[in-house]
């Protein structure tokens, strides 16, 4: 497995965990009465929270992902070769971290998909205020589906390594 | 019938003629990530130009004998 796809799949397990942090915050926070439809304030402010925690999360998640991948690189290289010095190894671990054209076009492509289901996400809550429902409700759909469609965006990068890309 | 355009490549062979060159040493010297060189030699990416040049330059032929071009015929079931 390569770097590329190990990154995405830390990404994608650390927005899932965010989400489902979320969604259990929440609700436990709704059915205890702290949270309830008629008020948004409460509900932005969690949500606000909750894009805080996930930045700083993601940031922390990538930081300590990279060490590790460093150490795992450069204790392969010293188990292959005892003698190798430390240049050697930090030339393998920046060549374990390439990124080129083909990772661009995969960022560029499984972006478009993120934000087309972050889109319909977005019609599906203003259907939702035209068809009476809370706020609260339009808010959530909000959150939930920018989420899903950045999980999304993850899984389309791995489906895209693993079975190829084509210009066009 | 619909046409399909298809880009092969000699990438393996070029490697094992330029003593069995890995795809970690051809990544490097064409700046690429060896996933990219794993991808485009198992024809699941097409480089873009420059880096079919550079691949090239690296094995010092011509960009012909490293990628060929091809149209294939399809036949469709439409309207069937």
């Amino acid at each position: 497995m390569s770097y590329q796809e190990k990154r995405t799949i830390v990404s994608i397990f650390t927005g899932f965990v965010i989400l489902a942090a979320y969604c259990i915050y929440t609700l436990n926070r709704y059915n205890s009465g702290i949270l309830t439809t008629s008020e948004l304030k409460p509900w932005a402010s969690t949500i606000l929270i909750f894009i805080g925690i996930g930045i700083v999360a993601s940031i922390v998640i990538q930081i300590v992902f990279h060490i590790l991948l460093s150490i795992s690189v450069a204790v392969v290289k010293k188990i292959q070769d005892e003698s190798i010095d430390d240049e050697e190894i930090e030339k393998s671990i920046n060549l374990e971290m390439v990124e080129d054209e083909m990772d661009k076009l995969i960022d560029l492509k499984s972006s478009q998909v993120g934000f087309f289901f972050a889109g319909i996400g977005f019609v599906a809550a203003l259907i939702s205020l035209v068809l009476n429902y809370s706020p609260v409700v339009m808010i959530n759909i909000l959150f939930i589906s920018f989420s899903v469609g950045s999980l999304i965006e993850g899984f389309v990068q791995l489906y895209f390594y693993r079975k190829g890309i084509y210009h066009g | 019938m619909a046409k399909k355009f298809v880009i092969s490549n000699n990438i393996r062979k070029l490697r094992f003629f330029a003593n069995e060159m890995t795809q970690q040493e051809l990544a490097e010297k064409a700046g690429a990530s060896r996933q990219t060189i794993i991808a485009i030699e198992a024809a699941k990416y097409s480089p873009s130009l420059e880096l079919a040049f550079r691949i090239a330059d690296v094995f010092g032929v011509e960009i012909g004998e490293v990628f060929t071009y091809e149209v294939k015929e399809e036949k469709t079931n439409k309207g069937k």
